[in-house]
């Protein structure tokens, strides 16, 4: 429609009309209304705008709240944008749900663990959740004993991670965890507090040996050949 | 509604804390553990059974599904809400610029036409009841 719209436009062109620059004339169709006219025949044959024109089409209704204002004041968000803004947001949702336990940082999708999964094939519902009867309860009876390593070490995660983090100083060498990554974790810590103390142990004893080959030096030196230092010379 | 979103994460953190103990009770298991794990197990259903119960109460909280993208990629879904409030603001500041832009083409272009037709835009000024 708008196609032939323009075309007809272009065919009525002002550069290509046969009467030159005149206006050709077009039908044009007001869709507003407002461009009312009169023609008036006779003699003098005329056209009159008997409405109103263009510019004065009603203009949109004003809304009390524009994007002019400051949505942010007007919602009383101003607040929560200080909030956000202002520190810097840590990106781990660990930092969001400390108390969680479990490895929640890594992607859902690796371990099945997705919401995403949860909405895309919502699970079977519907049913009455029951308690188990003694029968069902027979299917959890276990066998003694750990859970083979494969298992252990991939359910097993650092639980309440942040915790962790502060207990780090308070282990104590040799004092085995019953938390299997905890126990993996205070591992590591000890080993590099160990790793800390020997180097600085070596450092020590480098400079020991530093000190006592220059005093050696100085012994053996031409001008200590006397054996006595300048505040025995003074003595 | 800010106290039935507290009485389900509550819920749900005794449900987690309880699966948690069950992990460890099954990590190595004990025969003597069995009563306290098949307890535990119920607890586990109970725990179900009022998180089932809360759904009514949250039935009109509507939750964005991008933040379930920034979850399950492990990332805080607080950086969705400022990456909004950005976004949001960083609009409203642009559309307020555009706004500005036409008040003052309006007001120039109003000058304009009244100095070069300065009677039309009189009849104008009438007909549209701003004088």
């Amino acid at each position: 429609m708008m196609g032939e719209q323009f075309r007809k436009v272009e065919q009525y062109s002002p550069k290509s009309s046969p009467r030159g620059a005149r206006s050709p004339v077009v039908s044009r169709q007001d869709s507003s209304g407002t461009l009312k006219t009169t023609i008036l025949l006779g003699k003098n044959p005329s056209i009159v705008p008997s409405g109103p024109f263009y510019l004065l089409k009603e203009p949109p209704g004003e809304s009390e709240i524009t994007g002019a204002t400051n949505l942010m004041a007007y919602y009383g968000l101003e607040h929560s944008y200080s909030k956000f803004s202002g520190k810097k947001l840590k990106e781990q949702l660990s930092s969001f749900l400390p108390t969680l336990p479990g490895v929640i940082d890594s992607p859902g999708q690796s371990d099945n663990s997705s919401l995403r999964s949860v909405i895309e094939k919502p699970p079977v519902g519907g049913k009455d959740l029951l308690p188990l009867t003694s029968a069902q309860l027979e299917g959890f009876r276990l066998h003694p004993g750990p859970l083979p390593e494969q298992y252990r070490y991939t359910n097993a995660a650092p639980i309440k991670k942040h915790k962790n983090k502060h207990k780090k100083h308070k282990h104590k060498e040799g004092i085995p965890s019953t938390e299997t990554a905890i126990a993996d974790a205070s591992g590591d810590i000890h080993e590099k507090k160990h790793k800390k103390q020997k180097r600085h142990d070596e450092d020590k004893e480098r400079k020991k040996r530093k000190k006592e080959k220059k005093r050696k030096k100085q012994k053996h030196s031409p001008e200590h050949s006397g054996g006595l230092t300048p505040s025995q010379h003074s003595s | 509604m800010a106290s039935s979103l507290e009485n389900l994460e509550a819920q749900l953190e005794m449900f987690i804390e309880n699966v948690r103990q069950i992990h460890i009770i099954v990590s190595d298991f004990q025969p003597q553990s069995q009563n306290v794990l098949n307890q535990k197990l119920q607890t586990m259903v109970h725990g179900l059974q009022e998180v089932d119960k809360l759904k009514s109460q949250v039935q009109d909280v509507h939750v964005p599904l991008e933040v379930f993208d920034y979850i399950d990629q492990g990332r805080n879904p607080q950086l969705y809400t400022k990456d909004c409030i950005e976004k949001a603001l960083a609009k409203n500041e642009q559309v307020k610029g555009k706004i500005d832009a036409y008040r003052k083409f309006k007001s120039n272009m109003l000058l304009e036409l009244s100095r070069t037709f300065p009677t039309e835009l009189s009849k104008y000024r009438a007909l549209r009841g701003d004088e």
